[in-house]
This record gives structure tokens, sequence and C-alpha cells, in this order.
């Protein structure tokens, strides 16, 4: 037999491969959350040689191919730095980096958006720099930010995709060894295809939730 | 006291300020008045240390504000109401005013908050409380930045024209408010366009020009033939900045100084 129907089998290793999918987003994307606006912190303090080099990095990691950062990772590192690294391992930090990269950037333009003049009251009246990022940046920075940061996780849940390359069982590469087996491409990547689409418009739906809530708590920015 | 001590201050090779001498002693208002780009905003700025002295020393009741441990100590001492407001968008008029008393002084939020309910009341804005900058008029706005300031139980106010973004009604409102705090005996270091408020209420006025200090009198030898007036600088100064409307706000207000131009 050269090749098989679908079994009831599918359907399960389909969620497997979500299942690791959607872990790798969701851990990427915190890491790369935090990161991004890590290091953003860097550049609005101008803290002096740190900045100028994320910089370098997060254009690089923001103008090459993701593919070609985890090829980099994947056979970069055990090549050049003698590291082995898994697939998933790779996958981790090649979206990491790629997702901190992208919030560095959004991060910074919102920071930027908050006036200075505001950051000079909170200054004369005593308040610390952590008092400052908490209290005043980080609040109107967060309503700026949060659409475009929307935004970059729905693409982010599709970049995910491309770890099968390596290896990694993801919902990508669950699809494309069913379509090995089956032969039937239209269906297995309908299915699949679908399966992205569905979660896409779940984050879409629950960012636009946070962002109204947000902005009902920002009546300040919308009048 | 806030001693200014031959204060130098250089935007690259633009000299801002000048051996500045000045001292302002607890119970006196003093007005610094002068032209446009003279440096009153920079001086401010020094004393709240917004900017860094290039020359001289500022002290605020002894605390250098050149030392960090001694600017921290001088910003508790001293609160500044600024020309833009400067607000927190994000923050209700009541937040902005509990903001700092509750987490540099870290008062209690209750006591914090029942004290800047009764500072906007006093200034008129009990119903206001609950709205955000962007809801409020330019007036109202400034009067929250007065009560923010007057939160920190300040000894010193520092005030950089805080009503030219103003329209006349409202400079009134927010003048009205400042005259009232200089009869309570509040300290202020108040640079202003007001010519005949800063008259009224001031007890020194201060004349800057060109980064130096080209007079500092009593209000009344200032204003006096003998004293600023004789000065052709001031007395030309005087004459270009005093706008009949000026006057306006509190009671009409002597008009000798502008005869005398
Ligand atoms: N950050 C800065 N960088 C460079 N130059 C500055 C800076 N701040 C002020 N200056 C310059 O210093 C001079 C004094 O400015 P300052 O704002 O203190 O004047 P001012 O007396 O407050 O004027 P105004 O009445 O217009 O407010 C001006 O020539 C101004 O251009
Ligand atoms: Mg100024």
């Amino acid at each position: 037999m050269r090749y098989a129907d679908f079994t009831w089998h599918d359907p399960i290793i389909l969620l497997q491969g979500l299942g690791v999918s959607l872990w790798l987003f969701l851990a990427t994307s915190a890491i790369g959350l935090a990161l991004g606006i890590g290091l953003a912190l860097t550049r609005y303090y101008r803290v002096p040689v740190v900045a100028r080099l994320v910089q370098v990095v997060a254009e690089f990691l923001k103008n090459s191919p993701v593919l070609v950062q985890l090829f980099l990772v994947f056979f970069g590192l055990p090549a050049m730095a003698h590291i082995n690294v898994t697939p998933v391992e790779a996958a981790m930090i090649t979206l990491a980096g790629n997702t901190a990269a992208f919030v560095y950037v959004i991060a910074v333009s919102a920071m930027e958006q908050v006036g200075r003049d505001q950051v000079e009251a909170a200054r004369v009246f005593g308040l610390t720099r952590g008092q400052i990022v908490w209290r005043i940046i980080a609040p109107q920075a967060l309503a700026f930010a949060i659409g475009p940061l929307i935004g970059l996780a729905v693409n982010q849940l599709q970049v995910t995709s491309l770890v099968s390359v390596v290896g990694v069982m993801d919902l990508t590469k669950v699809g494309n060894i069913l379509n090995m087996r089956t032969l039937k491409p239209f269906v297995v990547w309908t299915v699949v295809g679908a399966v992205y689409f569905i979660i896409a418009r779940l984050i879409a739906a629950l960012g636009g939730a946070l962002e109204r809530r947000l902005r009902a708590h920002a009546a300040w920015a919308g009048l | 006291m806030i001693a200014i001590e031959k204060v130098g201050k250089n935007f690259g090779s633009t000299t801002v300020l000048d051996g500045v001498e000045l001292a302002i002693a607890p119970g006196e208002v003093v007005s610094i008045l002068g032209a446009s780009g003279s440096g009153k905003s920079t001086l401010i700025r020094c004393i709240n240390g917004l900017e860094t002295v290039d020359a001289g020393r500022i002290t605020v009741d002894g605390f250098d504000v050149a030392e960090k441990a001694g600017l921290a100590e001088a910003r508790r001492r001293s609160a500044t109401v600024f020309q833009l407001f400067n607000l927190y968008p994000h923050m209700t008029a009541l937040e902005n005013v509990m903001l700092a008393p509750t987490m540099v002084l870290k008062r209690p939020r209750a006591e914090v908050e029942a004290e800047a309910r009764a500072l906007l009341e006093r200034v008129g804005l009990a119903a206001r409380a609950e709205a955000y900058p962007a809801q409020l008029s330019g007036g109202q706005r400034q009067r929250v930045g007065i009560c923010r300031a007057l939160a920190m139980k300040p000894r010193y106010l520092l005030l950089d024209e805080v009503t030219s973004a103003l329209d006349p009604e409202m400079t009134a409102e927010v003048l009205a408010i400042l005259a009232q705090l200089a009869r309570e005996g509040t300290t202020m270091l108040f640079v202003t366009h007001e010519i005949e408020f800063a008259r009224r209420i001031s007890t020194r006025v201060v004349f800057l020009e060109k980064g130096r200090i080209e007079v500092n009198l009593p209000t009344a030898e200032f204003f006096s033939e003998a004293g600023g007036l004789a000065n052709p600088r001031i007395a030309r100064f005087l004459s270009r900045m005093a706008a009949p409307e000026a006057a306006a706000p509190l009671s009409p207000a002597p008009t000798d100084a502008h005869e005398a131009s």
C-alpha cells in the first residue's frame, strides 16, 4: 500500500501538533515580550553601549528572514560554537529573539509617544526611575502599543509554522506527515490552514477585548 | 532658604545663566521678570534639578541640588508648577494630586486623598476630581497643577509662567489662587510676564537680562522712579509688557509704573 486513508487517529495527532504550535507561540511570545520591553528600556534610558548594540541586533532580526535566522541557530550554533541545539531549542531561541526584536521596536515607539514633559514633572516631584516607568510610562505606552502588539502576535503565530523545517512536530509538520501518507494535500492543508485561521481570529478577538478594556480605562486617550 | 550662588549655565557655546546670585528666604514672594530667552525657565530648571549647573551652586535649605541625595531632599522641599501644566494624562485630577504624596512621601492613601480633595475643593474643582486632564479646561488643568504642587506641602513653590498658556479669564482664576497663597505666606519664586500681578503679590522683583541679574529690589523700589525704573532697560521692558489686560484679574492696580515709561 503506497498510501493510506485518513484514520480516527489523525485528528488526535493534528491536535498534538496544534499543542506544540500553541506552546511554542505562547512561550516565545512571553519571552519575546519581556525581553523586548527590557531592551526598550535600555534605549529609553540611553544605556551607553548596550542600547546601540541592541538596536543593531534588532535591525538585523527585523530585516532578515526568520527561516534564515532559524538555520543560523540550528546549523550555525553547533558548527561555530560547538553548542548542540535540539530542534525545539533552536525554534525557541529563534522565535523568542525575533519576537523580542519586533516588541522592542513597538515598545520604543510607544514609550516615545509618552510626553517628556510629564516625565519631567514626575522627576521634579521626586519619583524614582522605577516609579516613573511603572506609573507614568507603562500605562500610557501600553495603550499605544496594544494594537501593534496584537498584530504582531497574529503574525508570529503564523511564523511558528517555519519551525517544521528543522523537524519540530508542530501543526504544519503534522500536516506535512499526513499529506505524505494520504496524498490528499487539498484536504490536509485546508484543515491545517483553517486551524491556524481560527486560532489567529481567537488571538485577535482576545486582543481586541483587552484593547477595549484598556481604552475604557484610558478615557483620557480617546478625547 | 533657596540660595543661588554664582550660578552659570551654558547650552553648547551659548551662555544662558551667568553669575546668578539670588537668595529666597521663607515667606518671600520673588518675581522674576525678563525678556524671552533671558534664562528665567533655565534658572527654575536648575533649581529643581532638571538641568545641571556648569558653575556655582544651588542649595535648598542647605541641600545641594548637584548631589543625588541633596537633590532628592531639595525636591521634597520645593514643588514646581509648569507653564504647560505637565499633568499625567492617564490619571484623574485626584490621582494627579495624590501620586507624589503617596509614592514619594509614602503617606497613607486615605489621608492623602482627604487632603487632595480638600485642595481641589479649595480651587473650585471638587466636582471635577474624577475628570481626566483632557476633560478639563486650561485654567482647570493649571489649578490641578497647583494642587499637585501644594499636596507635597512644599516650603517653596516654583512657578514658571504658569498663566501664559491661558486666556485672560483662566489667567484670572489661576492668579486669584496664587494671590491667596501669597497672602497666606507661601514662599514663591514666580517667573511671570504678568507685571501688574507681580507688583501686587511679590515682596521682591528680580530682573534677568541675558542670563545676568540686572536688578534685585524690593517691589516698591523696583517700580519706583529712583529704583528699577531708573534703569532704561527695565523701563523699556515694562512699557513693552504693560498690556492693559494683564492688570484685569484682581483689583484695579495703580498705574504710575506705566506713566514712567
Ligand atoms: N535645552 C536647551 N538646549 C539649548 N538651548 C536652550 C535649551 N533650553 C534653553 N535654551 C536657550 O537658553 C536661552 C534661555 O532660555 P529660557 O527658556 O531659560 O528663557 P526664558 O527666559 O524662560 O524665555 P521665555 O520668556 O521665552 O520663556 C534661550 O536662548 C534658549 O534658546
Ligand atoms: Mg521660559
